[in-house]
């Protein structure tokens, strides 16, 4: 918490944000001592500004000065108070509705519903026309017509906090349900609850100007809403006053941005996703020996490859080289942080752009870390493909799977459209699918389905070079099972490579020719497989074979003691 | 289809609250404000007239049961009751054209800053750091701190008062009369650009950075990278991949801001005297017009909540999670 807050204090958006208000704070509890009576007609009405009225004068003859200085009271105020109740009044209702569930929580969610899509102006107004004017009255109506936005937001965060591990605990230990509430959720809502009171400060400021310009405020008070009010009502407008409404409206404005800024340094340091340097490619430095190729080169050719990370001293990747030959199964393993997803990446040049990749990269010919715009596009998929652990994401969700074919065929110029279809169902039979699914959606398709599609996605060009990473490790083991014996089987029949990337050895040792061992980043053994099985050299990969994968979790702790 | 009708039933009871808020109301407000009211228009109405308008608004003789029912009768006729601003002219004529002009001009400003915004936000995600995502957010956020009504009254004062591009006001020039003639829609057009644009300035930032931030989110999905390695065109991958999936919150956003935009462009209406639901607001609010105020309230939500509605539809149909469960 207290680094969140140095963060926010480290923005400079913040920084001009609360100046900002600071500044009109001071001016809002000091302004009026200085200003004299702003309610009083003191020179003619609609003089323009000169030395003895700074800002000119209103319809009325009163000080412009004096009244935009002495609006910022009670307009700041209000905005202020109703900002908190209405933030209150949504953490009540949302965490208690969201806690409590049920009955309850359906009655309130319905409620909710209906004052989000009641129109917020005219449900004030309405309201606000029986009431007696004032402030109390902004109060309530600003209230009414905004605490529903706030309760969503509640609610949604309660919902999942309840559902959090750390709050059944509390709830098995038998705690107290307000105990609960005040110890495990609210503490966990608290930049939300912040982001919460800027967001409805900002509402409660302009709706209420909003209403009182309307002729709803008070129109004996002096208030930034009600100098708009009287400002358009003079018909300053049509005589070119300017200076009846600029000064209040842009203090208006001004303080609304000195709150979004507020808000926006928030949210980055709460969501830092926003932040983060954009995605391009990755930075690529290649080694300066260009080795012409070969005709009796290996498929592909990783020489010395080094991936280091924007900003971080250890590479994740650290010279790591191997071949792959054509029509080998080539396996990577190692723990998660090892570096053999990047190593994948990095091969179909995937990685971010605060990457950068020192080495050289070859497959089929190409020297990968020299490709380009389209050049790299061209060459994608063609020469080597990909399919993913994470079946479920790695479909497009909008579009049918037929169409995840007719794209990547298009793509490279594969044919017209009926051709790409047909094709499409005949890669899909080649892994087992039904060529109906074509026309599916990705949601309607098992976990095990999704992944076939990916695998007949990544044949459709015939690529030498198949990248998997992990790509059954999502998958319960029966249909595991099944999508590689497909996998090997079509790979025995067409003959492409495979760089077969997993945690899991044993699982590796079935179907690779050859494993390479990864941990750290460094490649610490690189052998046949049947030698890794039978003498394995170094301890760690005796290790990853004698203990992986059933290992109960209690003695995986023990696992990163040992050397 | 079960989405569409869980949202219906929604709406439903949204417009069942607002029309019994209109019944409860006056019966729940200090000072019997609708005694009042008929007192100002005894002698001016005929007995029967007021009769009509008790019963309207709910006053009928009878158990509270009995007024409800009245109430709801006369409503379902269509029947608001008699405007005082407007005297004698019934509320639901006051409001048919109102209604006209603020659909035609709220509605087309929304769907331009909406298409805008969201475009400008796909495209400042897209590439991030670029002059669009550095320059455009700050300089909207701004704008968007801004009361709608007030850079109505600046633009007013600086495009239509000192450089005179536009006219100052009104739905068409109050010399000509009312036609489908080409001259005539091009005044029409020419009255409503400024305040059109205002609307459009004031809003475009709210849906380009909602775009922006779901879009950023987005880059980093599987299927985004997937697209990549399949060697897609970018121009592709950023519409059919990245902004097509994108939009799916976004339009979301925009049925949950639709009352909200509402609002602020009623309140736009008022400085530019345009003869939209807005300004009949002011005269009900200033005259207090009790009858008229709540024919506008029942009006302006029933109108929001069938936007909302097709916006639903349009999620649906972009949605095809959604369509499944239909």
């Amino acid at each position: 918490m207290r680094s969140r807050f140095a963060a926010i204090l480290g923005d400079r958006r913040a920084v001009v944000g609360a100046l900002l208000l600071g500044g009109f704070a001071v001016l809002a509890l000091f302004g009026p001592l200085f200003v004299g009576d702003a309610g009083a007609a003191v020179d003619v009405p609609l003089s323009p500004p000169s030395w003895r009225h700074l800002l000119g004068t209103t319809g009325q003859g009163q000080d412009v000065l004096a009244q935009t200085v002495v609006g910022a009271r009670l307009t700041l105020g209000i905005g202020l108070v109703v900002g908190l109740l209405v933030t209150l009044f949504g953490v009540i209702l949302g965490v208690g509705a969201g806690y409590a569930g049920g009955l309850i929580d359906d009655a309130a969610s319905v409620t909710t519903n209906v004052f989000l899509v009641i129109p917020g102006l005219p449900l004030a107004i309405v309201i606000g026309a029986y009431l007696p004017p004032g402030p109390v009255r902004l109060g309530i109506v600003l209230t009414l017509a905004g605490w529903a936005w706030c309760a969503r937001v509640f609610r949604a965060e309660t919902l999942s906090l309840r559902a959090k591990d750390f709050v059944a605990a509390a709830r098995l230990a038998g705690e107290p349900h307000w105990r609960i509430i005040a110890v495990e959720i609210l503490p966990n809502m608290a930049s939300l609850v912040a982001a919460s009171f800027i967001g409805t400060t900002i509402y409660a400021i302009g709706a209420q100007v909003g209403l009182e310009f309307l002729g709803l405020g008070d129109l004996g008070a002096v208030t930034w809403g009600t100098n708009l009010y009287w400002a358009s009502n003079d018909s300053a407008l049509l005589t070119g006053a300017w200076w009846t409404f600029v000064p209040t409206g842009l203090c208006v404005a001004l303080v609304g941005f000195a709150l979004t800024l507020l808000s926006f340094a928030l949210d980055e340091v709460t969501n830092p996703r926003l932040r983060r340097r954009p995605r391009r490619g990755p930075v690529v430095r290649a080694t300066s020996r260009p080795t012409p190729p070969s005709a009796t080169e290996a498929l592909v050719s990783v020489r010395e490859l080094t991936v280091r990370y924007a900003g971080s001293e250890l590479p994740v990747v650290d010279h790591v080289s191997f071949d792959i030959s054509a029509g080998e199964i080539f396996g990577l393993a190692g723990e998660s942080g090892s570096g053999k997803s990047t190593i994948g990446h990095a091969l179909l040049r995937l990685l971010p752009a605060d990457a950068e990749i020192d080495g050289e990269l070859r497959v089929a010919g190409a020297d990968v870390t020299a490709l380009e715009g389209e050049a790299l596009r061209r060459w994608r998929w063609r020469d080597a493909a990909v399919v993913f652990q994470s079946a479920m994401s790695a479909l497009n969700p909008v579009i049918t799977v037929g169409e995840q074919f007719v794209d990547t065929l298009a793509a490279h110029g594969q044919g017209s459209r009926a051709a790409a279809r047909a094709r499409a169902v005949e890669l899909l039979a080649m892994v087992g699918v039904d060529g109906r699914l074509v026309d599916a959606w990705p949601h309607q398709l098992s976990g095990g389905m999704r992944q076939r599609v990916g695998l007949a996605l990544a044949l459709a060009l015939e690529p030498r070079l198949l990248v998997l990473d992990e790509p059954t490790t999502a998958l319960d083991v029966v249909v595991q099972r099944e999508i590689l014996e497909r996998l090997v089987e079509l790979q025995a029949k067409r003959g492409f490579a495979i760089l077969f990337i997993t945690h899991d050895l044993p699982l590796l040792t079935s179907v690779a020719t050859r494993i390479g061992i990864l941990r750290d980043g460094h490649l610490v053994e690189l052998a046949p497989t049947e030698q890794l099985c039978r003498a394995p050299r170094h301890a760690y990969t005796r290790l990853l074979l004698s203990s992986f994968p059933r290992l109960p979790p209690v003695a995986a702790k023990r696992l990163q003691v040992l050397p | 289809m079960r989405y569409v009708l869980r949202r219906l039933a929604l709406y439903a009871v949204a417009a069942w609250a607002s029309v019994t808020l209109g019944f409860v109301l006056p019966r729940l407000m200090p000072g019997d404000p609708a005694t009042m009211l008929l007192a100002r228009l005894r002698g001016k109405l005929s007995p029967a007239a007021l009769t009509a308008m008790r019963d309207a608004l709910g006053f009928a003789d009878g158990s509270i049961l009995r007024q409800y029912v009245t109430y709801w009768r006369h409503l379902l006729h269509g029947d608001l009751g008699l405007s005082v601003a407007y005297f004698p002219v019934p509320v639901g004529e006051v409001i048919g054209t109102g209604l006209l002009w603020t659909l035609a001009l709220a509605g087309s400003a929304l769907l331009v800053s909406f298409s805008l915004g969201t475009l400008f936000g796909a495209l400042a995600a897209w590439r991030r750091g670029g002059w669009l995502d550095s320059v455009l957010p700050p300089a909207l956020a701004l704008l968007g701190a801004v009361p709608y009504f007030w850079l109505a009254m600046l633009a007013l004062l600086v495009f239509g008062h000192v450089l005179r591009w536009f006219p100052l006001g009104h739905a068409y020039s109050l010399e000509r009369e009312p036609s489908w003639s080409p001259s005539f829609i091009l005044d029409v057009a020419r009255h409503a650009a400024l305040p059109a644009l205002t609307l459009v300035v004031a809003t475009l930032g709210t849906w380009m950075l909602g775009m922006r931030n779901t879009m950023v989110a987005l880059l980093d999905a599987d299927f985004i990278k997937l697209a990549w390695a399949k060697g897609l065109p970018p121009r592709q991958i950023m519409l059919r991949y990245a902004a097509r999936n994108a939009l799916l919150p976004n339009v979301t956003g925009f049925g949950m801001a639709l009352g909200f935009v509402l609002s602020g462009s009623l309140l736009t209406e008022i400085v530019f005297s345009y003869p939209g639901l807005g300004y009949l607001l002011v005269q009900a609010v200033r005259n207090k017009d009790y009858a008229l105020m709540q024919g506008l309230f029942l009006l302006i939500t029933l109108a929001v909540l069938a936007a909302n509605f097709l916006v639903d539809v349009t999620y649906v149909w972009l949605d095809p999670r959604t369509r499944a469960h239909a």
